[in-house]
């Protein structure tokens, strides 16, 4: 593997990263309140978007690279132009924003509200005003509702339409209609603690997350059906699927005051691979100096992005033996 | 009589991928029929793309 680059431009814990649809671009929103894009290639710094006034908790782009928006624990989500930098809206909300996602033809934004001081946890759909210059925005979401039982803690839109996908603190993950806030599927034991992190498969027919209960798990986006268990040794706190690799990418670690009482190699902060379909672990990338906090794949499979809660953001290059590696054999997997 | 037993057992692993791999094939295949008809049989060419696009 080509020596990877680290970047540094955040002062503080990274909390989520994305590519852009060509992977040009990556997007690294993190506790010092920035939010930056980077060049992937080379993983220098092109820009940075400043306003929010508090830890950015999560952030999207759409498949144009033309809006980008964030959520953060000032409580407001902001809309962005990718290209100036420039705010185009905000939205202000009671309580924090923990998660931010586009629907697929880049029309709506799911974001998740944090539960807080007499206030419920909420999931809100907005749709966007794609004409003029972004500035144009309904204040009011189209729906909203509040899960009941466990909160949510990740969102999606899956691929069938009207419904949000949701995972939660207590290891649920769940199919809301999207208009009357109703839980139309759930899995109750899909986790048995906390979901941090839920990505789709590019035809969102399928996802994985990842969880403080130490497993990765891929499920079925219409029946919540578990296909596959990716069980590790630390908690997890970001999972990536590989494009056209039969990999998943899991990343964490426990926190560095816990570190000494656990064993070593959960203070070595390494990405890990995992075959997607045998369950098998099938290399170890090292990196961070803390746990990893998020992960993202490159969307043409040539590498990955991390990032830490030791404030770096690490691009990986994977070189021409990670391609050629076939360690179970020449078979076809499909995507 | 080692050797045997390890190409057996590698033999029976070797199935047991070979096994995994078609269930998931078969799976992956009804789950881009039933994304397909999602997207609407009108619009077929997308649901095309969709696939392409993987």
């Amino acid at each position: 593997m080509r020596p990877t680059d680290r970047t540094a431009g955040h002062e503080r814990s990274l909390t989520q990263i994305k590519f852009n649809k060509e992977g040009d671009l990556i997007f690294t929103a993190s506790k010092d309140s920035i939010v930056n894009v980077w060049f992937s290639h080379n993983g220098e710094r092109l820009g940075t978007y400043e306003g929010h006034n508090g830890a950015v908790w999560t952030l999207d782009v759409d498949s144009q690279s033309h809006f980008l928006v964030t959520g953060s624990a000032d409580n407001e989500m902001r809309l962005w132009s990718v290209q100036t930098g420039k705010c185009l809206f905000v939205w202000e909300f009671p309580t924090a924003v923990k998660r931010v996602a586009f629907s697929e033809d880049d029309a709506e934004i799911v974001c998740i509200t944090e539960q807080r001081m007499g206030y419920q946890g909420a999931i809100r759909v907005f749709r966007l005003n794609r004409d003029g210059d972004g500035t144009q925005q309904n204040t009011e979401p189209q729906s909203m509702f509040h899960p009941v039982g466990s909160k949510a803690t990740v969102c999606a839109f899956p691929y069938m339409s009207g419904l949000i996908l949701t995972g939660h603190e207590s290891g649920k993950v769940a199919l809301f209609d999207a208009k009357s806030g109703d839980e139309v599927l759930s899995n109750e034991r899909a986790h048995m603690d906390v979901v941090t992190d839920l990505q789709l498969s590019p035809d969102r027919s399928y996802f994985l997350t990842s969880s403080k209960d130490k497993t990765a798990r891929l499920h079925d986006a219409k029946t919540l059906t578990v296909l596959k268990t990716f069980s590790t040794e630390t908690p997890l706190n970001s999972a990536a699927l590989a494009p056209n690799m039969p990999y998943v990418l899991l990343g964490g670690g426990q926190e560095a005051m816990n570190v000494t009482t656990t064993s070593l190699r959960q203070g070595k902060f390494e990405t890990r691979f995992w075959h997607k379909i045998f369950e098998e672990e099938v290399g170890r990338v090292k990196g961070h100096f803390g746990p990893l906090n998020t992960i993202a794949a490159h969307p043409s499979g040539t590498g990955y992005a991390s990032g830490g809660e030791d404030g770096f953001v690490r691009v990986h290059h994977y070189d021409d033996s990670y391609f050629r590696a076939k360690p179970y054999g020449d078979v076809e997997i499909l995507n | 009589e080692d050797a045997a037993e390890e190409s057996n057992v590698s033999a029976e692993l070797i199935a047991h991928r070979k096994r995994l791999v078609d269930e998931w094939n078969a799976w992956r295949a009804r789950c881009k029929e039933e994304v397909a008809e999602e997207l609407g049989v009108g619009q077929e060419p997308s649901g095309r793309q969709e696939e392409e696009r993987e």
